[in-house]
């Protein structure tokens, strides 16, 4: 054999591979469907409980204009959800990171503010949800808040560890150049604290998502999470899981949307 | 005889004065704090209650336990679902784990599946789960099982596709069977992830249990909330909040120390 069939043996392999495995994952999506329509068609799995795939492809169209029983159409759940989602995750962000800039640059604020972030930090979110209560009532205000602290923790941490990697002989040299602390927070600092925050970001993302759906199964009048704890009242298991895949592909379409701001945000870091 | 004089450079004297300053900082940040709690209390109209209020409630809550439990019983009842479903979690998280970052395909297989049950938070699963199972104790630790699993899996997942193929070959060099090298190269090359995803897990426990609690249980912290948010006892609600914040300090702590005594050379050198 000649180097060259040799190398055209090799990626030829490759090529099978990468189908098998494509195949493979093929099976596995469509394998776990059809089995999970099988046993409610055979009666297995009780159908009172458990829908079956193709009802809830059907649910989901009729559920686009039909407000019953919980309602709303789904749309406006969305919304409602998407709305207080953002108000949090954004102010945590607006809030946060500046925040753990701060504290991580300059030792006094960091003295000062750590105390009580390391208070606050190990409660989780989801127990704020009486007190906000009180405070803030029911409202976009309250789930706003909860959802604000969810994502909130994880901005801080980072940009704060972050800026604390910033290299020394970066901030010498500056320095040696005549640059105020401020001018080298501004300039070195944060740019080099960017790849930790967005990981940061990340994180608050998810945070916020999960959180919001458990503040809104606790209190609120819409929204996906009030959605499928109220259709657990009616004993609608298929609205439910329609619910839960609508909740995962937004979370899924969150994140990518991030992932493609981060791309744009963090260029030179591919060019590395 | 004269006392040495102690000259000091105004560099010194500043850097001294800073430091001072700094070991202040923090009391009074925390005296700001708790002067801000009793300002929210004390003000008129407001149901918010003060430290001592919490207090009371603690002392009350001695004398008369809320469904037959103390409060240190309602913790343990919180923590008894954390650790049972951590348990399950962590044998069935780490060995899958293993399957699908070792074999791939095993990954094609499972994975795209496991990637879209992981990305539904685990609390959206609790109406689901409480219409199939009911309000019971298997519900809720199943629930608390679902948040932990996937923080393990993830990780072992991505420690053991991640263990650098330089000593994968080495393995294979010295003629070690397929087996050696996963148990005795990519496990222990991959541990350090895999704690990280333990870590991971047990914070995400202690909180979906809390939330589980809140949406139907019958004890636990999480229950004492939702508890006190219904009877209007907020004292309730905060003492409550008190004990989740050092049970959930507390469980950091416990799995940092646990992770030093199996692996202790995971432990980055802190720079």
């Amino acid at each position: 054999m000649t180097d060259k069939e040799r190398i055209e043996a090799i990626q030829q392999k490759a090529k099978r591979d990468s189908y098998q495995l494509a195949l493979l994952s093929f099976i596995g999506v469509f394998g776990f469907l059809i089995a999970w329509q099988a046993a409610v068609l055979a009666g297995w799995l009780p159908s009172r409980y458990v829908p079956m795939p193709t009802q809830i492809i059907k649910l989901f169209f009729v559920k686009i204009t039909d407000p019953t029983p919980d309602g709303a159409v789904l749309g406006v759940h969305i919304l409602g959800s998407l709305q207080v989602v953002l108000t949090g995750f954004l102010l945590a962000i607006i809030i946060g990171i500046p925040l753990g800039l701060l504290m991580g640059w300059y030792r006094g604020f960091d003295r000062f503010m750590s105390p009580i972030f390391e208070i606050l930090r190990p409660i989780p979110p989801v127990s704020w949800i009486p007190i906000t209560i009180i405070w803030m009532g029911v409202g976009l205000k309250a789930k706003g808040f909860i959802v604000f602290f969810s994502a909130f923790v994880p901005c801080v941490i980072n940009a704060y560890t972050g800026i604390r990697q910033t290299s020394q002989v970066l901030i010498d040299f500056s320095k040696t150049c005549g640059a105020s602390n401020f001018e080298i927070f501004y300039k070195i600092g944060i740019p080099s604290s960017m790849v930790m925050t967005f990981a940061g970001i990340r994180v608050a993302l998810g945070n916020s998502w999960a959180t919001l759906v458990a503040a809104e199964m606790l209190a609120a009048s819409v929204g996906l999470g009030f959605m499928i704890q109220q259709d657990r009242m009616f004993a609608r298991p298929d609205i439910i899981i329609l619910g839960i895949v609508v909740i995962g592909a937004i979370g899924v379409f969150l994140t990518f949307i991030l992932k493609k701001v981060e791309n744009k945000v963090l260029k030179w870091r591919l060019t590395q | 005889m004269n006392k040495p004089v102690i000259v000091q450079s105004e560099a010194e004297r500043r850097a001294k004065n800073i430091r001072r300053a700094y070991a202040i900082l923090p009391v009074i940040s925390l005296s700001l704090l708790t002067a801000l709690w009793f300002y929210a209390s004390s003000s008129k109209g407001s149901n918010f209650p003060s430290p001592l209020d919490i207090w009371n409630r603690y002392l009350l809550f001695l004398e008369k336990p809320i469904r037959g439990l103390s409060l240190l019983g309602h913790i343990w009842a919180s923590l008894k679902r954390v650790f049972i479903a951590l348990g399950v979690a962590w044998l069935i998280g780490i060995s899958f784990g293993i399957l699908i970052g070792w074999n791939k395909k095993a990954n094609a297989l499972f994975g795209p599946i496991f990637t879209a049950i992981r990305s539904v938070p685990p609390l959206a699963w609790v109406p689901l789960v409480t219409m199939w199972f009911g309000t019971g104790e298997f519900p809720q630790i199943l629930i608390v099982f679902i948040g932990a699993i996937m923080p393990v899996v993830v990780n072992t997942q991505v420690g053991i596709s991640n263990v650098y193929q330089i000593y994968l070959n080495v393995g294979k060099i010295f003629n070690a069977s397929p087996k050696q090298v996963l148990f005795e190269i990519a496990i222990p090359s991959a541990l350090d992830a895999i704690f990280a995803g333990l870590r991971t897990s047990t914070s995400a426990g202690w909180m979906v249990v809390l939330a589980a609690e809140m949406l139907g249980g019958k004890s636990g912290v999480g229950f004492l909330i939702t508890r006190g948010m219904d009877s209007g006892d907020y004292a309730l609600c905060l003492l409550s909040m008190i004990c989740i914040g050092l049970v959930g300090a507390f469980l950091a702590i416990a799995t940092i120390t646990l992770e030093r005594i199996i692996c202790p050379w995971t432990v980055k050198k802190s720079s």
